[in-house]
């Protein structure tokens, strides 16, 4: 994986085949999570990201309740409200988001081949980045919850770990107690996804944040003061 | 979409029978509410989110300047979290929900609540 660089159709970098497989599979079961375990089910037609169907639900799963937090840490009456108001929404279009850095990655998700051209080229249209960099957003928070990280030092150790090569194959579990959900190589996988979902997200933002500051800026405005 | 809209007055049905004074009369009622008790966005600092992502997000949304941006995104990285807007509370769900649709941690709350810690620094220094 390189770093993603400004060009002139968008952001590109280069991903092996298996990354690129890696993160669409996991990004299209962060969405079906998303849409299961808040309530708007599978079968939501997003358009124009708006989908109204479904019953907005406190999600059960706590990786999905960080996606959709409580808006108000006091008032349960307004956090509900919030909740009512807009989780349908917010929750299909985080799905509709996974689904579409999915299928940029990895189109023909049942084919061995894939539908790499060979380059292995990643390219990101500047409208379309803002989305793409989210989608890393919602996937490495859930990433993160599965593995534990809980303070910005769980991070930092598990960076060195992945980086350094101490979560090897051959490296015993010592510490089974550690985190009760994981084995020792289900660490060592999604702690390799994690961490390079973030550094695309990282590369993405450095150059993301240069267009901004430069005036040169693809995606949707905010709403500006 | 958005959240609900501010609810329009009854007023507004009438509106051929208000006098010019009616209106000026409401809109000064309306902002004296509005400035006695506005809502503030909250972000909250999490191991997972970039600084420059945090950064980007509250330029490119909010429009803040860099040096705005960056001095929010570290007040949420030491201090756990930083008022980032402030204003009616219809306002702030809009905000809050913008700032999830990011990924990122928000809550709101009435800026006449007791929070905790949260000052009255709202917002921050002027752009």
């Amino acid at each position: 994986m390189t770093p993603f660089r400004s060009a002139p159709a968008g952001y590109v970098a280069r991903w092996e085949p298996l990354e690129r497989e890696v993160l669409a599979r996991v990004a299209r079961d962060v969405a079906e999570l998303v849409r299961l375990d808040s309530g708007i089910g599978p079968d939501v037609e997003v358009g124009d990201g708006v989908a109204f169907t479904g019953v907005a639900r406190m999600p059960e799963d706590p990786a999905v309740r960080r996606l959709l937090p409580d808006a108000h840490r006091e008032d349960e009456d307004v956090a509900a409200e919030f909740r009512h108001l807009t989780q349908t929404d917010l929750a299909a279009g985080k799905a509709a988001r996974l689904e579409s850095f999915a299928g940029a990655l990895d189109p023909d998700p049942g084919s061995a081949a894939g539908t790499d051209d060979g380059s292995g080229e990643v390219l990101v249209p500047r409208e379309d980045a803002q989305a793409f960099a989210g989608a890393l957003t919602d996937l490495r928070l859930v990433l993160a919850e599965r593995l534990g990280l809980e303070q910005d030092a769980d991070v930092e150790e598990l960076h060195d770990q992945v980086l350094s090569g101490v979560l090897a194959d051959d490296e015993p579990d010592d510490e089974p107690d550690d985190e009760p959900g994981l084995s020792g190589e289900e660490r060592r996988y999604w702690g390799g996804v994690f961490v390079a979902a973030g550094f695309a997200q990282e590369t993405l933002m450095e150059e993301m944040l240069a267009d901004l500051r430069a005036g040169r800026h693809g995606g949707p405005r905010g709403r500006g003061r | 979409m958005r959240t609900a809209a501010p609810t329009a007055t009854p007023t507004v049905t009438g509106a051929a029978t208000l006098t010019a004074t009616d209106v000026e009369e409401q809109v000064v009622a309306d902002a004296l509410a509005g400035l006695a008790d506005p809502w503030v966005t909250i972000v909250w600092n999490d191991p997972v989110n970039l600084m420059s992502y945090v950064s980007y997000v509250f330029e490119s949304y909010f429009g803040y300047p860099q040096t705005k941006a960056e001095r929010l995104m570290l007040q949420v990285h030491h201090d756990g979290r930083a008022v980032v807007s402030s204003g009616p509370r219809e306002r702030m769900e809009v905000d809050v929900q913008a700032m999830h649709a990011f990924g990122l941690w928000a809550t709101m709350r009435s800026s006449g609540d007791s929070d905790g810690g949260v000052g009255g620094d709202v917002g921050g220094a002027p752009a």
